[in-house]
């Protein structure tokens, strides 16, 4: 628990953090940055949160448990969506240029960039997102009790 | 003498970045000379993601494209990487826990 | 340009500057500060040098999460530098 001052700016500054960690994921193949690098924002926000408020009072808000079901899925869901296109070789990139979803063209050269483009890459890269945040997260949120359980003794 | 060796050491290493980084030369054409089995003398794998990328996997990020797509493997590995470093973290500080048993 | 020169010359001596700061103060606390200093100085070199895939990285994984586990790790044991 910090002083009055870090949690007003702690309460102000979160949601910022969060929305920037989930444009950076979501837009991933139009602009710089992608799953880890987003994943890596996102958890420096719930950084901030957990060392601004205690461990005691944030160990109702974010659970361990969930940080980790968080990794584990995001690193199954990208296997599986790499598994998807085995029909031609793994990694196989069939939803581009298909029609479906995520699947528009796009024209050759320099153009403003559309959401609805580029495939399999979109959820692969909330996939590791996904992943990224779980494990950066857990690892904080470790440290976080095994200092206050070193402070008790 | 450990002090003056490491200092020796590195003002040589300072000295070669300085010559490297002062004049560049044509190492890669030279070596590209004896390459082997046909191989081109430059390699040209960036411009082929340059002029083959935005059809192939319409994405204009270039970077994602070949981080996810053409080098996926690399990606796999990078994940487990740290699924595996997180396991690791798991395992030596959950002795450490304190009063909570909540899970 | 001379502006990016000058800028980057002011960034690559802001990082030797930081980095001997971090191994030279006795207090550890002032050492975590001065490395997420140097992560952040850089974060913007990687950005000038226009790879900012690895800025974002570099300012999201340097400048936040490793300075905010140090100071967890020096929470839990003591803030001064001993001599042996």
């Amino acid at each position: 628990m910090m002083s009055k001052i870090v949690r007003t700016q702690a309460n102000i500054l979160y949601p910022l953090i969060l929305i920037f960690g989930f444009y950076i994921v979501a837009h991933g193949h139009l602009t710089p940055g992608g799953g880890f690098q987003g994943g890596a924002v996102i958890a420096t926000g719930v950084a901030l949160v957990a060392i601004s408020f205690g461990y005691g009072k944030i160990k109702k808000w974010i659970k361990k448990t969930n940080l980790t079901a968080a990794e584990a899925v995001g690193l199954l869901s990208f296997i599986i969506a790499a598994f998807t296109g085995i029909g031609t070789s793994f990694f196989c990139n069939w939803l581009a240029n298909s029609g479906l979803i995520f699947g528009d063209t796009v024209p050759y050269g320099p153009n403003p960039g559309y959401l609805n483009t580029a495939g399999l890459l979109p959820i692969m890269n909330l996939a590791v997102g996904i992943e990224v945040l779980g494990g950066l997260g857990v690892v904080v949120m470790y440290m976080l009790s095994a200092a206050k359980a070193s402070e008790v003794k | 003498m450990r002090k003056a060796l490491m200092a020796a050491s590195l003002f040589v290493l300072f000295a070669a970045l300085l010559y490297v980084a002062v004049n560049p030369s044509d190492f890669g054409a030279e070596l590209g000379d004896h390459l082997v089995f046909g191989e081109p003398k430059y390699t040209d794998m960036d411009s082929y993601f340059i002029h083959n990328g935005q059809n192939q996997t319409a994405a204009n990020n270039i970077v994602t494209s070949i981080v996810f797509d053409y080098r996926g493997f690399d990606t796999l590995g990078e994940a487990s990487v740290l699924f595996t470093a997180v396991l690791g973290v798991g395992v030596v500080l959950r002795m450490l826990r304190g009063d909570e048993n909540d899970e | 340009m001379i502006f990016e020169e000058l800028i980057q010359v002011l960034l690559l001596v802001g990082l030797i500057i930081t980095a001997y700061l971090s191994i030279r103060f006795k207090d550890l606390l002032a050492c975590a500060v001065s490395l997420g200093a140097f992560s952040f100085l850089l974060s913007l070199e990687f950005y000038m040098l226009q790879a900012p895939d690895v800025a974002i990285a570099e300012a999201g994984i340097g400048a936040g999460l490793t300075t905010a586990i140090f100071i967890l790790a020096i929470k839990a044991t003591h803030r001064w530098e001993v001599e042996t």
